[in-house]
């Protein structure tokens, strides 16, 4: 199998991960024909999961596509990258119907595109107008503390740190004293 | 006669709450010790701290001994439990079932979570403090809180409403634009969550 892989998709991008779990990497445009060969002439039928790695430094995005033998056994990842500005890649939910959801997932977290896929409403979130929040210029801490109301320390709030090594400063001062003390007598 | 083991427990509990005299007349009195001694629960669990609820209400720490149990409907509710971590979404339900609720009402907000945020200090998706969307009656602090803390929230509750001084039903009626305000800022101008079930139907299920 990993020959003909190598062969026709001219990749050498084929690990084996476990002895039941393997990985390739391959353009986008051999996708759909690598998943096609492997679905039908290797019984990789059923489409566990897309997942999206989001590589901001290098300017794309990475899919992984995850899928399993009808018999559970084995697993094939192919993974293949896409541009990270206006992001889209065909849709599976014609092939597979439980990819209309895992789409619909990464629409609403990452803001990729989906062209064909009937609806890619918002799925968890309700009325979010803001960048995808999984996209790694989302930042939270800044959304956050421009958003949201924090509430204020209490007015005898101390820095747990600083106190803790104070007091075991003064802990270990009051044992040597004690020390001092007993070796005195 | 002396009590120990559940009996000793019960009185101790219970010891602050027959001690207050501080009502204006016999009519008050009357019926802030009615209001007191049987608040019913809404069964609506909104976060993580649902889990501590089902010990509190049946045998184990049986909360019925007090007076507290659990209502169907928000119509029939007096208090409703914010349980944990609150996110945007549940705030829409939360508010439109608080809004549902009758007169006297009072919310009990359990956890970390809705006092500061707690480990979800920032989220993008979660609010971090409570009384700002919705007043809040009584806190009770933890992650997350056993029962005995929360049968202990619902004790100074309790005598809260006895003395009369948990009115938090008619700060929200007073200070409605402040929460409303508040509630739009994040939610956006319609806090109300849609009612309809179309998005089962025709919106491709979940």
């Amino acid at each position: 199998m990993f020959n003909e892989i190598k062969q026709r998709f001219a990749t050498d991008d084929v690990e084996v991960k476990r002895n039941d779990l393997y990985k390739v990497r391959i353009k986008y445009s051999r996708l759909f024909e690598l998943m096609h060969m492997l679905r039908d002439e290797y019984d990789y039928k059923t489409l566990n999961a897309i997942t999206c790695t989001d590589w901001i430094e290098e300017g794309h995005f990475a899919l992984t596509y995850m899928l399993t033998t009808e018999d559970r056994k084995y697993t094939f990842m192919i993974q293949t990258m896409i541009n990270r500005e206006d992001a889209q890649a065909k849709t599976l939910s014609h092939e597979y119907k439980q990819a209309q959801i895992m789409e619909r997932d990464l629409h609403e977290m990452y803001g990729i595109d989906f062209p064909g896929n009937e609806n890619l409403k918002e799925l968890s979130l309700e009325s979010w107008v803001h960048t995808p929040p999984l996209r790694r210029e989302f930042d939270t801490l800044e959304f956050v503390t421009n958003h949201l109301i924090f509430r204020e320390g209490r007015e005898d709030n101390v820095d747990t740190k600083a106190e803790t090594k104070r007091l075991r400063a003064e802990k270990k001062a009051q044992k040597s004293k004690d020390e001092e003390v007993k070796d005195g007598k | 006669m002396e009590h120990n083991g559940f009996l000793l427990e019960q009185k101790t509990l219970e010891g602050d709450l027959n001690s207050d005299t501080s009502h204006k007349n016999s009519v008050d009195f009357l019926m802030n010790w009615f209001r007191k001694r049987s608040i019913f629960v809404l069964a609506y669990g909104t976060g993580c701290g649902a889990i501590e609820m089902p010990p509190t209400f049946t045998s184990r720490y049986d909360a019925e001994r007090l007076g507290i149990r659990g209502a169907a409907t928000p119509r029939q509710a007096d208090v409703i439990i914010v349980s944990g971590y609150c996110s945007y979404k549940t705030l829409r339900r939360i508010i439109r079932t608080y809004e549902q609720m009758s007169n006297p009402k009072y919310i009990l907000a359990l956890g970390s979570c809705t006092v500061n945020g707690g480990m979800y200090w920032d989220s993008y998706n979660t609010i971090k403090k409570l009384e700002d969307y919705l007043p809040v009656d009584m806190y009770v602090n933890g992650c997350m809180p056993r029962p005995e803390s929360i049968l202990e929230g619902f004790i100074a509750l309790q005598k809260e409403i006895g003395e009369g001084k948990a009115s938090s039903w008619k700060k929200y009626e007073e200070n409605y634009e402040f929460y409303r305000k508040n509630q739009e800022a994040i939610l956006g101008k319609k806090v109300e969550p849609s009612y309809d079930a179309d998005w089962y139907l025709y919106d491709g299920g979940l």
